[in-house]
């Protein structure tokens, strides 16, 4: 039953997008209005078709209905009622399913917003190319990555669930959906960025149009990327939360293009400047999500989140191909007439500084890209099979990350157009001056490394600059100076710092031991103390685990623990970790004791200021909305450039990071 | 906004420069290149199935059958012997399950290769029932405590290894085998004179 309602539903989205698509395509070519008022109805096809295969598997995985494979593959009669449901994105299928979903909700949401504008060629061409990816994901579910598959012969009783990692932290089910969201937001500027390219409208119209989209889809897969940096601290028992592995650089490639993007399309609003620029940063952020997903889906990378092998592949890598060659065919049939009219008059100024912020994101991504691909390109060329590992990816990002701090701190008080010196000093005098206080109170309390001292003296810089801007904003127009792009973006700088300077600190400062404890023994690592008291087999439905009590600083006791899942092979250790707002002690069970009272091995990490990367998270998201709020309109033709006088008005506009 | 510099762009034409279009086409180019690059790239599984194990000799493998005789692998040289992992909860396993059926009556007759089976995280009363269901008479030990799958590095089921007369491992594959994939390998194999 779930198995033809999920297959008409995925046949419906599909058949949607396709007849949505050739009738809007006809309308635009007939420059036909019913055509195009008729194709943009197919919306509603396509939410339906993706619903009612949502609801489809949903129900099938709630019944148990072992029939569909994907159930018997993912689910299990013992699995709590949260990871059956997150069961949906445990692997491949079920995740082109919400990636339709996702899509479809865009869609319906941007159609309903271009309503009035329907008969507008712009919002016709923005349409169709949705309607093309839809047909895409649809597809692939129609074809090689059919959620709704049924098992022919022998129904089996019950199923394995899904992937251990997969059902041992609440947070699966949130991180998958938010990176969603945000990967997929990315195809709405997309659109509109074909859809200019298409008809030649290539004013700043149409980036007005998708500034705030690109906007959400980057907060979305920001508060994505945290989630899942979180969730792999908290389940994975190694300490860390960044590894450089593929899948995590797939979801940071496109955010880089996405960020360069927010920033960039300020100096093209304001000084009409970096229009091919602009328009490629929103064609590669969308086609970097799809390669990422042909790196992490078709199997060619050893990932720790390959949690499935597929054939799906090919079919990816084709649709990167077209997305590629539409995209670079556009920018050459079209890109000439871009040509911008103005130039950079100094490179001390705000768009000065917007370009060396592109440039740098541009490295960032080119570097993380290249560290990603590169044992592909390797065997490629002379069959040498390597990885590329956290070192290559630290000591390259390092210089990079520095560099953008450092912009981030002075960018914020760049006049547009040309700063004098007086200006400059002015105004970067007190956040400098606070930096170096706390640069030299770090070096007094003991703190010594060059890279983390030189992160906190840039960080707390970069800091000073938008809290700067925030006061005078707010002093200004009260709390609605902490609202609109300029303010919010500078909340958003503040978001980073934060999590810069923990980043640093954590990788700098951190301990970490492993100790053989007998039952009441205690020991000792920075400043904390670390007491065994003895170990307890626990069972669940879905799992067995051995956890060990160990008490922290002679307060609570927190329960390490390595867990058996049923029909996994490897048992899963799982950390408990204290949280302060100083540091976090990270406790794992290394190895749990031969015999009841026997000794155990505990590990012990001690990582300072984790918690910020995490409240660093909150922030940005903060700023996000803030800087989404629809704020004082300004008159389009705002003067452009900076007045000569000092403190009359925040720059409108955010910073780079 | 600049709307008017936009509407300047348009009255001024554009100089007669191609730099947007030759950079797009470079890039292109470029990129047109990296896409021949990944499609012709070999799953990761593929290449993880070359196991240190390959050209060595297998790990000693033996245990109860189900029938409750002894099995050995040491016993079945002189044969190609397909050690499969499996468990009757494994779905690909239910899927590949008829190949190896097909597999091992082709070979019966001759002699010459043969299927044994190492249950995988399952139980003896499961496997009975699935073999019951769907069919085939091939030796299968239990692997109790999982020490087989760890001598042989197998992550999960199915995973197959391809042994030859002279009990050495030729060959690794993970996820399902098909009949005519494994008399290939066999008919390989032959021809190589092992």
């Amino acid at each position: 039953m779930s198995a033809i309602l999920g297959t008409a539903g995925v046949w419906l989205g599909l058949m949607g997008a396709l007849i949505g698509a050739v009738t809007l395509g006809l309308g635009l070519r007939r420059r036909d209005d019913s055509l195009l008022l008729a194709g943009r109805k197919y919306t509603w096809v396509i939410v339906a078709g993706a619903v009612l295969g949502v609801v489809a598997m949903e129900s099938a995985l709630l019944r148990h209905d072992f029939s569909l494979k994907y159930v018997a593959e993912n689910g299990s009669r013992q699995t709590p009622l949260l990871f059956t449901i997150t069961g949906m994105w445990s692997a491949l299928e079920g995740s082109i399913l919400l990636w339709a979903l996702v899509l479809s909700g865009y869609l319906a949401v941007m159609v309903r917003h271009f309503r009035k504008r329907a008969t507008d060629p712009l919002v016709g061409w923005a349409t169709l190319t949705v309607f093309v990816v839809a047909a895409f994901f649809f597809a692939l579910m129609a074809g090689p990555a059919n959620p709704f598959r049924v098992i022919h012969g022998a129904i089996p009783t019950n199923g394995p669930g899904p992937n251990p990692l997969l059902q041992n932290h609440p947070l699966v089910a949130f991180h998958p959906p938010m990176l969603y969201l945000g990967y997929v937001g990315f195809t709405i500027p997309f659109a509109f960025a074909v859809a200019a390219l298409v008809t030649g409208r290539l004013g700043e119209g149409w980036l007005v149009e998708t500034r705030r989209w690109t906007l959400f889809a980057w907060g979305f897969l920001t508060i994505g990327i945290i989630l899942g940096a979180w969730w792999s601290y908290e389940v994975l028992g190694w300490g860390g939360y960044w590894a450089w592995d593929p899948v995590e650089n797939a979801s940071f490639i496109p955010w880089l293009t996405a960020t360069a993007y927010l920033h960039s399309v300020m100096v093209q609003e304001r000084r009409g400047m970096l229009r091919i620029w602009n328009l490629s940063l929103l064609l590669a952020t969308f086609s970097l999500t799809i390669l990422g997903t042909f790196l992490t889906r078709s199997g060619v990378l050893d990932s720790v989140h390959s949690f499935t092998e597929s054939p799906i592949g090919p079919w990816i890598l084709t649709f990167f191909g077209l997305v590629v060659f539409t995209a670079v065919g556009l920018i050459a049939w079209r890109g000439d007439r871009l040509r911008s009219p103005g130039s950079i008059d100094s490179p001390v100024s705000r768009e000065g500084a917007f370009l060396a912020n592109n440039l740098l994101f541009a490295a960032f991504c080119f570097v993380v890209l290249l560290g990603t691909v590169f044992p592909l390109l390797a065997e490629a060329v002379n069959g040498d099979r390597l990885s590329v590992g956290g070192p290559y990816f630290n000591r390259m990002t390092t210089p990079i990350v520095i560099a953008l701090l450092f912009l981030m701190a002075i960018a914020p008080v760049l006049p547009w157009r040309k700063a004098s010196e007086e200006v400059l000093r002015k105004r970067l005098f007190w956040p400098a001056a606070t930096a170096t206080l706390v640069v030299v109170l770090c070096v007094a309390t003991g703190l010594r490394g060059l890279s983390p001292l030189v992160v906190f003296w840039l960080g707390t810089f970069a800091a000073g600059s938008a809290v700067r801007q925030l006061v005078l904003s707010a002093r200004r127009q009260g709390w609605r100076g902490l609202m609109g792009r300029a303010n919010g973006g500078m909340i958003v700088h503040i978001g980073v710092v934060l999590i810069a300077v923990a980043f640093a600190a954590s990788h700098a400062y951190g301990h970490s031991r492993e100790f053989r404890l007998s039952p009441g023994q205690s020991a000792h690592l920075s400043g904390h103390t670390v007491t065994y008291l003895g170990s307890d087999t626990v069972k669940a439905s879905n799992k067995t685990s051995v956890q060990a009590r160990v008490r922290v600083d002679g307060g609570k006791v927190y329960g390490p623990a390595i867990q058996q899942f049923p029909f996994a092979t490897q048992a899963i250790g799982s950390p408990s970790v204290k949280s302060g707002l100083h540091d976090d002690v990270y406790i794992t069970l290394a190895a749990a004791p031969d015999q009841t009272g026997g000794s155990a091995v505990i590990g012990v990490i001690v990582q300072p200021l984790i918690i910020w990367l995490w409240i660093g998270g909150a922030v940005i998201a903060l700023g996000t909305v803030l800087a989404a709020w629809p704020g004082r309109r300004r008159r389009p033709t705002a003067p452009v450039s900076a007045p000569v006088e000092v403190e009359t008005k925040p720059e409108p506009v955010g910073a780079p990071l | 906004m600049s709307e008017s510099a936009s509407d300047v762009d348009v009255v001024v034409s554009a100089p007669r420069r191609h730099t947007a279009r030759w950079a797009a086409i470079t890039l292109g180019v470029v990129l047109l290149l990296f896409v021949a690059v990944l499609a012709t790239r070999k799953s990761a599984a593929d290449k993880q199935a070359e196991s240190p194990l390959l050209g060595k000799p297998a790990p000693s493998l033996t245990g109860t059958g189900l029938d409750g005789s002894q099995v050995s692998l040491a016993a079945m040289h002189g044969k190609w012997v397909v050690v499969n992992f499996m468990a009757s909860w494994c779905v690909p396993c239910r899927d590949e399950h008829p190949e190896l059926v097909k597999f091992s009556q082709r070979h019966e007759a001759a002699g010459d290769a043969a299927v044994l089976g190492v249950i995988f995280d399952d139980t003896e009363p499961n496997v009975r029932r699935f073999f019951d269901q769907l069919g085939g008479s091939w030796p299968v030990v239990s692997d109790p405590g999982g020490r087989t799958a760890l001598d042989f590095g197998v992550r999960g089921p199915p995973e197959s290894f391809l042994v030859d007369p002279n009990g050495f491992v030729v060959w690794k594959g993970i996820g399902q085998v098909d009949a005519n994939g494994l008399d290939k390998l066999v008919t390989q194999g032959k021809a190589r004179g092992a």
